[in-house]
């Protein structure tokens, strides 16, 4: 046992310093490019200092993502709808396999491009919870601490979200199976 | 169980889901955010014999992998100084480098 301070440096460096990989994954997502995500950290990083003292050590994640969450409506920045994947990038992938005998490369590169398109058509509402929970790989409970919104509410959207996405590849003649179901899934998200 | 039941009743076994009932959780079951461990059983169940099903979840499964894939990278350096500043605040050389957020 040692000086206040210690425990309190014990405990940042137990319950926070792993989970700097995480934040600032989700930092992304909030903001859209790394360079506003590193000062949201680092900010975030402050605050979880300053408020160590007082952490119980129950949940340090679901902790850490209220702190970067009001950090980042304190800092008042609008997040930017777009930079998810460079479109260009995309065209240029698709042209790569246009050549050969890469049928199968190039049918599931245009499924993976069909996916990415659909993706940031959605909303914010509904494309940030799929970042929180597809690409950042977030629990529904944590992707709720970070939107500050109900469980129910996170399953609705990413439910919907989903089914939007999927809407797309059967559109674009990428549906993998039959299409009409009669028991298709609620969208209150209700377990 | 299922086998004895079916061949003298020629239905499902009170246990056994139908599709509407595995298209309410399947979001929840891809997941892996049951809690209920016996109700992912049977509904991983329901996806083996059951095609369309089964197709219903490949088609998630394969969203949630291009998402998943899609994560871009975390640029080392920014990683590397966020790590370098926290490991400073824990070692109490207080707050070196950025004003107060608040």
């Amino acid at each position: 046992m040692g000086e206040p301070d210690d425990t309190a440096a014990a405990a940042f460096e137990r319950f926070v310093l792993p989970e700097i990989d995480l934040l600032l994954r989700v930092a992304r997502s909030l903001t859209s490019n790394y360079a506003e995500a590193e000062d949201l950290v680092q900010d975030t990083l402050l605050r979880a200092y300053r408020g160590i003292a007082g952490f119980d050590g129950s949940y340090p994640r679901a902790w850490l993502l209220t702190i970067l969450r009001n950090t980042h409506i304190n800092r008042n920045r609008r997040r930017r709808p777009d930079l998810l994947r460079d479109p260009d990038t995309a065209l240029a992938q698709l042209a790569d396999t246009s050549g050969g005998d890469r049928a199968d490369a190039f049918i599931d590169r245009s499924i993976d491009t069909t996916i990415l398109d659909a993706l940031d058509a959605l909303d914010e509402g509904f494309r940030l919870v799929v970042e929180l929970v597809d690409i950042d790989g977030l629990s529904y409970s944590e992707a709720a601490d970070v939107l500050d919104v109900p469980v129910g509410t996170v399953m609705s959207r990413l439910h919907r979200a989903r089914r939007r996405i999927r809407g797309q590849l059967a559109g674009s003649g990428f549906e993998p199976g039959p299409s009409s179901r009669s028991g298709d899934m609620r969208e209150d998200g209700t377990r | 169980m299922t086998g004895w039941f079916t061949r003298l009743f020629g239905g499902k076994p009170s246990d056994e889901l139908d599709c509407h009932a595995v298209a309410e959780q399947l979001q929840q079951y891809l997941d892996a955010e049951l809690d209920d461990e016996d109700r992912a059983r049977l509904i991983a169940l329901h996806l083996d014999k059951c095609r369309d099903c089964g197709l219903e979840a490949a088609a998630y499964e394969r969203i949630k992998s291009t998402l998943s894939a899609s994560a871009p990278d975390v640029p080392a350096e920014s990683l590397e100084r966020l790590r370098s500043f926290g490991e400073r605040l824990a070692r109490g050389e207080g707050e070196p480098t950025r004003p107060s957020p608040t």
